[in-house]
């Protein structure tokens, strides 16, 4: 008698069995800041993601993971949602269905353009850290693909400065000047573009590899922006290029839009996603190098913003508006087909089953990659090769780089680190083992 | 409306719910991604070191010392876009050329550490006439190192790789290059634009 109400208790019932791994999961990512990257991920592990939640699923626990210090399980997360949104670049017909009659959770998770690319960020360093500079280059090769298949002329969506400066520094470590400075030179275009600051550690790499490859012109025109020259570490000095994960990125919301259609008695909703005002202001992280007493022989530097992954996240969803805002409308005809439908079949009660469906059904896809930081900071930092790098706040300090095999003989001087607002946890690459906080500071002020 | 769900949910559930197994032989060649695959590493590691082997770099050798030349593997560097397992590359090309029964081969640094523990336990817990001596090793005339690199052109849902493996075989007496081997492979991948 009811066929009319098949299309939204389907859509209800699809919804029942997989909206509440997402909604699980977005709860989590809220607690996240307070829980810790260890908590959360125990807590994470305990959910059953529906297969059309599993990208995001595997995104957060690959970079809990990684926080958490597992990285080959974080590595092995990571490749698998690549895999997972790469095979579904192509368009489904069922997902598209359900999509376009019930809503769009009814989809595959795919990820947005940025979290396209930061997939391949986020396993490059996981490669790094556990030692692997090569396996690290060919995720950013694989970014640059990815970043090229996401351009579109005169739009930086999918663009982003922070893989490409990441990009430059790994080329950079492995002795391929020219490559780096072209990722360097992309990186900068991409922040000038967007209008934002261009951070103290890309300046550096861009007056520093340009002067290496004796690229006067491009030096001089460097040297000009920053006013500044090069500070080329000497015999005895190193370089530490110190990451800094600061803080979580917000979750979408549903924003939710019901008229009344007094003609037919009908609420007709449409729900969208959105994100709420970002509230959210940078923290940075302190870096003393030297002999660690300020002012005598002892530099103090911060890292600084190369990815305000709050407005990314912003960005994407307003170049997905237009797409979403059209798919609502045509759900909202289908399911005023399907009251008026009702209406003509089941009376007054068969329209109002059918309204109450359709109202339901209604559902914004709020799922996102939302257990990346608020922000992505960098800071490149010249040391003695013999002394120890402090990370002020954090009771972090990153050992002498001969210590990690570093030498005056040795051409190439550099160490990594990655530290997040999170927790108290360092990777670096290479890798040393046994770094631990001798505070239990939380956060940087 | 009931009809169309009817077969839509027939579709999901005889597609969805069947796993099959077929063997095949190891030395199929199945195309599944486009990435490199166990068909390119053989198939590479046999042409380029059935290429090497046939140079006059060994007649050379063996016209000068009498000997076989020995041969080690050394780095092989993977700069292409794919994570490509190496060791298989590697371990298919000690096979081809322990294999050709025309060099010696040497044990990489890896598998020496552990033959030298080896023998160092032998030292204090084997009979004395099962003992084997410390430095008695066979030296490498020969190193190959080498590299993948590829070239990927995307458009849509269309791919061209292109991988190029580069070798070179090392003389570790003078640093002498005696051999370069190069080989090339590229693919047209084509992404389904829609799926089920």
């Amino acid at each position: 008698m009811f066929r009319f109400l098949a299309t939204p208790l389907l859509g209800l019932g699809l919804l029942y069995l997989q909206g509440c791994s997402s909604w699980q999961i977005n709860q989590l990512s809220t607690a996240l800041p307070t829980a810790g990257p260890e908590e959360t991920l125990k807590k994470l592990e305990e959910i059953d993601p529906s297969d059309r939640d599993r990208t995001q699923y595997l995104l957060n626990r690959g970079v809990l993971k990684l926080y958490s210090g597992d990285l080959d399980g974080s590595r092995q997360d990571l490749e698998q949602a690549k895999v997972i949104m790469s095979s579904l670049q192509a368009v489904s017909l069922t997902e598209n269905f359900g999509a376009l009659t019930a809503n769009e959770t009814l989809r595959s998770y795919t990820g947005t353009p940025s979290e396209q690319v930061l997939v391949h960020a986020m396993l490059a360093m996981g490669y790094l850290f556990s030692g692997n500079l090569d396996g690290a280059r060919v995720e950013m090769l694989q970014a640059n693909v990815t970043m090229s298949r996401l351009g579109e002329r005169e739009s930086v969506s999918g663009q982003l400065a922070s893989v490409r400066f990441l990009a430059g520094l790994i080329y950079e470590m492995n002795g391929e000047l020219d490559d780096a400075l072209i990722s360097y030179r992309s990186a900068h275009e991409i922040i000038k573009t967007r209008g934002e600051q261009v951070p103290d550690a890309l300046a550096t790499s861009l007056l520093n590899v340009s002067l290496r490859q004796n690229n006067d012109e491009e030096y001089e025109k460097h040297v000009a922006e920053f006013g500044r020259k090069a500070s080329l570490p000497k015999a005895n000095e190193g370089e530490w290029i110190v990451y800094y994960h600061d803080g979580v990125v917000t979750n979408k919301t549903e924003a939710r839009l019901s008229v009344f259609e007094p003609k037919l008695r009908s609420l007709i909703s449409v729900v969208v996603p959105q994100y709420p005002p970002s509230r959210y202001q940078p923290r940075r992280l302190s870096i003393k190098s030297g002999n660690g007493k300020v002012g005598a022989g002892t530099d103090v530097n911060s890292t600084e913003v190369i990815e305000m992954i709050e407005r990314r996240a912003r960005e994407d969803l307003a170049d997905q508006s237009a797409k979403i805002m059209a798919a609502a409308t045509v759900r909202a005809v289908a399911k005023y087909q399907m009251v008026k439908e009702a209406q003509k079949n089941g009376g007054g009660l068969g329209g109002l089953l059918a309204n109450i469906a359709g109202v339901l059904s209604e559902q914004a896809d709020v799922r996102s990659w939302n257990m990346l930081p608020s922000s992505i900071q960098v800071a490149r930092t010249v040391a003695p090769l013999d002394s120890p790098v402090q990370i002020v706040g954090k009771g972090l300090a990153l050992p002498p780089l001969n210590e990690l095999g570093a030498s005056r003989s040795r051409a190439v001087r550099y160490g990594v680190a990655l530290v997040n607002s999170l927790n108290n946890r360092l990777l670096s690459y290479p890798p040393v083992k046994g770094i631990k906080s001798n505070e239990g500071q939380p956060n940087e002020q | 409306m009931m009809k169309i769900w009817a077969i839509i949910f027939a579709a999901m559930l005889f597609s969805g719910c069947s796993t099959s197994v077929e063997r095949i032989d190891s030395d199929t060649t199945v195309d599944l991604s486009g990435a490199w695959n166990d068909s390119d590493s053989r198939l590479v590691a046999q042409e380029m070191i059935q290429d090497a082997l046939s140079r006059p770099w060994i007649s050379d050798y063996t016209g000068r010392t009498g000997e076989r030349p020995a041969v080690i593997v050394g780095t092989v560097r993977n700069l292409s876009h794919e994570h490509i397992n190496l060791k298989t590359f590697v371990a298919d090309m000690e096979r081809e050329l322990v294999n050709s029964g025309r060099v010696d081969f040497v044990a990489s640094r890896d598998e020496r550490g552990e033959v030298r523990d080896e023998r160092l336990d032998q030292d204090l817990n084997a009979r004395e006439e099962t003992r084997n001596a410390a430095g008695q090793e066979l030296g490498a005339d020969f190193m190959l190192t080498g590299q993948v690199n590829t070239i990927i052109d995307a458009e849509d849902n269309e791919q061209v790789r292109f991988y190029q493996v580069d070798l070179t075989l090392i003389s570790m007496a003078d640093n002498r290059k005696v051999w370069l081997g190069q080989k090339k492979i590229k693919k047209l991948v084509k992404n389904a634009s829609i799926r089920y």
